[in-house]
C-alpha cells in the first residue's frame, strides 16, 4: 500500500469512529442499557447467547414500541469471564455511556462492584447469576436475579421430589456438586430444606468439574443407593461419565440437574443415558408453545432465520430484558424520571406478573423470582418435557 | 548534547539516578503520576491501579526468577495468603492498614519460606513442579477453610481509611497503591546494589561458583523466597484494599501464569523490565479490546469470531517478544534510549 492509500485508510477509520461515538441519540429519549457479557472465555457457551438474548429483546421491544417514547439502547462489550477486566469494562461503559440499567457476566463481578454500585453507581444490576448471595436486598440492594436462585431451583426440585415420591419410605436423595462457588452455594439451603420436607440426603459428593474417572464417586453413590441424585455446579462433564458408570453399576437412581445442565445439547451429549434426567428450569422452551415464546419465535423467524433453534441461556437474556422493561414501565407509569433507585424499587413491585408462559407468575421477593418448571428428558425427541406446574418457591 | 559520562567514585558509578537528565526525568514521571489521577477518568484510573497492584507481585517474582533464577509457578498463591491475612487482619482484628499491608507480607513470607525449602534441592523445571504444588494447596485451603477464608465466598473487606477518610474510590487508592508501589520499586533497585542481592545474582549466574565463593546456596534461595513472597503478599494485601473482596477465585494458577509473563515479557532480571510488563500485560489485551469494539459496528454478525482473535494476537504478541527480543521490554527501551542519545547526529 502506497503512503496515500495508508493516509484515505486512516481518515476513513477516523471519520468511521467518531461517527460511531457520536451517533448517539437524544439524551431525554433514549434509556441506555450497557452489559459486560461473557463473550470470551470459559463461560462463552453461554454467555454469546445470552447476550443475543437480551441484545433481541431490547430490538424487539423497540420496534413494538412496548417502552412509550423511549428508545432503548442496548451498549455490550466482551469480558472474557475475568473478574478483572469485567470491573474494567464495567467501568469502563458507566464512564462512557452513563447507562441506568448494567448487565453482568458473573457472580464474581456482582460481588466485586457491589461497593461501588451501592455507594456511587446506583444502576439497576441484573446478571446471569443465580447466586444466593446477590439475592440478599441488604448487601445487594441494586441487584436482582433473572428468575430462581440456586436455592430455590433446589427447593423446587426436592418439593417435587417429596410429593411425587413413590417407594417406600422416606426419599433417598444424594447432591452432586463441584468445589466451586457455583456448587456450593445452595448447599446449605438444600440440607435444611430437605429435613423440612422429610428427605434423607444420604450423601454429598464434591467432584470436579469436568472430571473424567468418576467410579470413585459413583461407588459412593452405590454404597447409599439414592432415588435421586441432584447436581449443581456442572455444566456438562462429569454429568455423563457420572449417569453411564451409574448404570453399568445398576443404579435405579434419578438423576437431577439445575438451571446450566438442562439445555437441551446435555441430552445429545448424554445419549441413551438420557433416559429419565431431570432438572428444573426457570423458564419455558424455545419449543414450546406458550404465546410469549411464539412471539420470541417470530421474532427470529424475521430477524435470524438462519436460528432453527435457541438454547435456554437465551431465553434467559431474552426474559432479563422482560423484566428490565417491566421495570422501566412501572417507572414511567408512575411518572418518575428513569434512575437505577426508582428501578430497583419497581422491580421489588412486580406481583403476579404474567409473562406470556416464559416462567410461572413472577413476583419479586428479595430480589428474584423464585419461580421455576420440572422438566424430564424424551430422549427420542431430544426435548425436556415438564412434568410438573410452575412451582413456587419462598 | 551530552558528550561524555565520567565517573569518578564507585559510588558515581553505582548511584540510582546517574545523570542529571535521569534525575530531571524521574521528577517528571513522578509529576506526571501525581497529576494522572486527577485528569484520568474511572476506567484509566482502575487500569492503573490494577497495574499498581501487578507491578508489586511481579517485582517479587522478578527478584526470585528474574534475579535469583528459582522459578516459581505458586505467585498467585502467595499473593492470595498476603490477601487473605490483611482481610482476615481487617476485619476479625480490626487492625488499620498500614498494619495489615505488613501483616500480610509476612505472613505470605512463612508461607514462601516453608515452600522456598525445597528449592536448595531442586532446580529448574523440578522446583516448577514443586512451587505448583504449593500453588494447588493454598488454592484448596483458601476454598475450603471456611471458618478462616470464609471459604468459596470469602471475605468482604471494608476500605482503608486515612485519617477518617476512606479509601474507597480508585482516585484514592491509587495513592495507597502507587505510594507502595513506588517504595517496593526503590527498595527492589537497592537491594541489587547490596551483598544480599549480589549473591542472589551470583546464584543465578552459576550456583556451583557462588557456593564456592563462599555464598551460602540454602540461606540465599531461602531469602530469595522470602523476600518475593513478601512481595507477594504486599500486593494481595494492597490488591485487598482495592477490590474489597477477597475470593479464591482471584488466584487461580492462572495468574501466576501471567505474572511469570510479566517478567519474561519485560525482561528477566530488570527492575525497569518488571514495571514496563506489567504495564504491557494489561494495557495491550485493552487496546486490542478497545480495536475489537471500533470495527463491532461494521462486523455485527462476526462477534464471536472478531472476539477470541484479539487473544490469539496477544499470544502471537508474546511469541514474538520471545523470538525476536528475548531480553524483553526493558532491552527495547534501552536500545530507543541510546538511539535517542545521538539523535539527531546519527541515526
Amino acid at each position: 500500500m502506497g503512503r496515500w492509500k495508508w493516509i484515505v485508510a486512516a481518515t476513513g477509520i477516523t471519520a468511521a469512529l467518531a461517527l460511531a461515538a457520536g451517533g448517539a441519540l437524544a439524551a431525554d429519549d433514549v434509556i441506555k442499557i450497557g452489559a459486560a457479557q461473557p463473550i470470551t472465555g470459559r463461560f462463552a457457551f453461554a454467555g454469546v447467547s445470552i447476550n443475543a438474548g437480551l441484545q433481541d429483546y431490547i430490538n424487539y421491544a423497540n420496534e413494538n414500541g412496548l417502552v412509550k417514547g423511549k428508545k432503548l439502547v442496548y451498549i455490550y462489550e466482551d469480558t472474557g469471564y475475568d473478574t478483572d477486566k469485567a470491573v474494567a469494562t464495567f467501568k469502563k461503559i458507566m464512564a462512557k455511556e452513563t447507562p441506568v440499567i448494567m448487565y453482568g457476566d458473573s457472580t464474581g463481578l456482582g460481588k466485586a462492584i457491589a461497593p461501588e454500585l451501592n455507594s456511587r453507581y446506583k444502576v439497576l444490576y441484573g446478571s446471569t447469576s443465580f447466586s444466593s448471595e446477590l439475592a440478599d436486598p441488604k448487601t445487594h440492594p441494586y441487584s436482582f436475579i433473572s428468575g430462581p436462585t440456586y436455592s430455590d431451583q433446589f427447593g423446587i426440585l426436592l418439593e417435587y421430589i417429596a410429593k411425587n415420591h413413590k417407594g417406600k419410605g422416606k426419599p433417598k436423595v444424594a447432591f452432586f456438586y463441584s468445589d466451586t462457588e457455583f456448587g456450593k452455594d445452595p448447599i446449605p439451603y438444600a440440607r435444611n430444606r430437605a429435613k423440612e420436607l422429610g428427605i434423607d440426603v444420604v450423601s454429598e459428593i464434591v467432584a470436579k468439574a469436568g472430571a473424567v474417572d468418576v467410579t470413585t464417586e459413583v461407588l459412593a453413590l452405590k454404597k447409599t443407593q439414592p432415588d435421586f441424585c441432584i447436581f449443581q455446579g456442572l455444566v456438562v462433564a462429569p454429568i455423563p461419565q457420572v449417569i453411564r458408570t451409574a448404570r453399568d453399576y445398576g443404579l435405579k437412581t434419578t438423576f437431577m440437574g439445575t438451571f446450566w445442565s438442562m439445555d437441551t445439547s446435555i441430552i445429545d451429549k448424554l445419549g441413551a443415558d438420557a433416559e429419565g434426567y431431570m432438572g428444573v428450569s426457570p423458564y419455558a422452551y424455545y419449543y414450546e408453545n406458550a404465546p410469549g415464546i411464539q412471539s420470541m419465535r417470530k421474532y427470529n423467524e424475521k430477524v435470524n432465520p438462519k436460528e432453527k433453534s435457541r438454547p435456554t441461556y437465551y431465553i434467559q437474556g431474552w426474559f432479563t430484558g422482560m423484566v428490565y422493561v417491566e421495570a422501566i414501565n412501572k417507572v414511567l407509569a408512575a411518572k418518575k424520571p428513569v434512575t437505577g433507585d426508582n428501578l430497583k424499587d419497581a422491580i421489588g413491585k412486580i406481583r403476579d406478573w404474567d409473562t406470556g408462559g416464559m416462567t410461572g407468575k413472577v413476583t419479586f421477593v428479595n430480589n428474584k423470582a423464585a419461580v421455576g418448571r420440572v422438566y424430564r428428558a424424551n430422549v427420542a425427541k431430544g426435548i425436556f418435557e415438564p412434568v410438573s406446574d410452575w412451582i413456587y418457591v419462598k | 548534547m551530552r558528550i561524555g559520562d565520567f565517573k569518578e567514585t564507585y559510588a558515581a558509578d553505582e548511584a540510582i539516578f546517574r545523570t542529571p537528565a535521569v534525575r530531571v526525568w524521574m521528577g517528571a514521571l513522578g509529576a506526571a503520576m501525581l497529576v494522572f489521577p486527577f485528569v484520568a477518568g474511572d476506567y484509566l484510573l482502575y487500569l492503573a491501579n490494577l497495574i499498581g497492584v501487578m507491578i508489586i507481585g511481579a517485582l517479587g517474582l522478578n527478584i526470585l526468577t528474574g534475579f535469583t533464577g528459582q522459578i516459581s509457578l505458586g505467585h498467585a498463591a502467595f499473593v492470595g495468603v498476603g490477601s487473605y491475612a490483611a482481610a482476615i487482619g481487617a476485619t476479625r482484628l480490626g487492625l488499620p492498614f498500614y498494619l495489615c499491608i505488613p501483616l500480610g507480607g509476612a505472613v505470605a513470607c512463612v508461607a514462601g519460606t516453608v515452600i522456598g525449602v525445597p528449592s536448595l534441592r531442586v532446580k529448574g523445571l523440578y522446583l516448577a513442579i514443586a512451587t505448583l504444588a504449593a500453588q494447588v494447596i493454598l488454592e484448596w485451603v483458601f476454598s475450603n477453610w471456611d471458618s478462616v477464608t470464609g471459604g468459596i465466598r470469602g471475605i468482604n473487606v471494608p476500605p482503608a481509611t486515612v485519617s477518617g477518610v476512606p479509601l474507597d474510590t480508585d482516585f484514592r487508592v491509587y495513592f495507597l497503591i502507587y505510594a507502595v508501589a513506588a517504595a517496593f520499586t526503590y527498595f527492589a533497585r537497592n537491594l541489587f546494589r547490596t551483598r544480599v542481592g549480589r549473591a542472589f545474582i551470583a546464584i543465578r549466574d552459576r550456583d556451583i561458583s557462588a557456593e564456592l565463593m563462599g555464598i551460602n546456596l540454602f540461606r540465599y534461595k531461602i531469602l530469595s523466597f522470602m523476600v518475593s513472597s513478601f512481595y507477594a503478599g504486599v500486593a494481595g494485601a494492597v490488591w485487598v484494599y482495592f477490590a474489597k473482596v477477597v475470593t479464591p477465585e482471584y488466584f487461580p494458577l492462572s495468574l501466576s501464569i501471567q505474572f511469570l509473563a510479566i517478567v519474561i515479557v519485560g525482561g528477566l532480571g530488570s527492575i525497569q523490565g518488571t514495571i514496563l510488563g506489567a504495564i504491557f500485560m494489561t494495557l495491550v489485551p485493552e487496546l486490542l479490546k478497545a480495536g475489537t469494539e471500533a470495527v463491532k459496528p461494521f462486523f455485527p454478525d462476526a462477534m464471536s469470531y472478531l472476539f477470541p482473535l484479539r487473544d490469539i494476537l496477544f499470544g502471537a504478541m508474546i511469541v514474538g517478544f520471545l523470538i525476536f527480543e528475548p531480553h524483553g521490554l526493558a532491552e527495547m527501551w534501552q536500545r530507543v534510549k541510546r538511539y535517542f542519545a545521538l539523535w539527531p547526529f546519527r541515526s
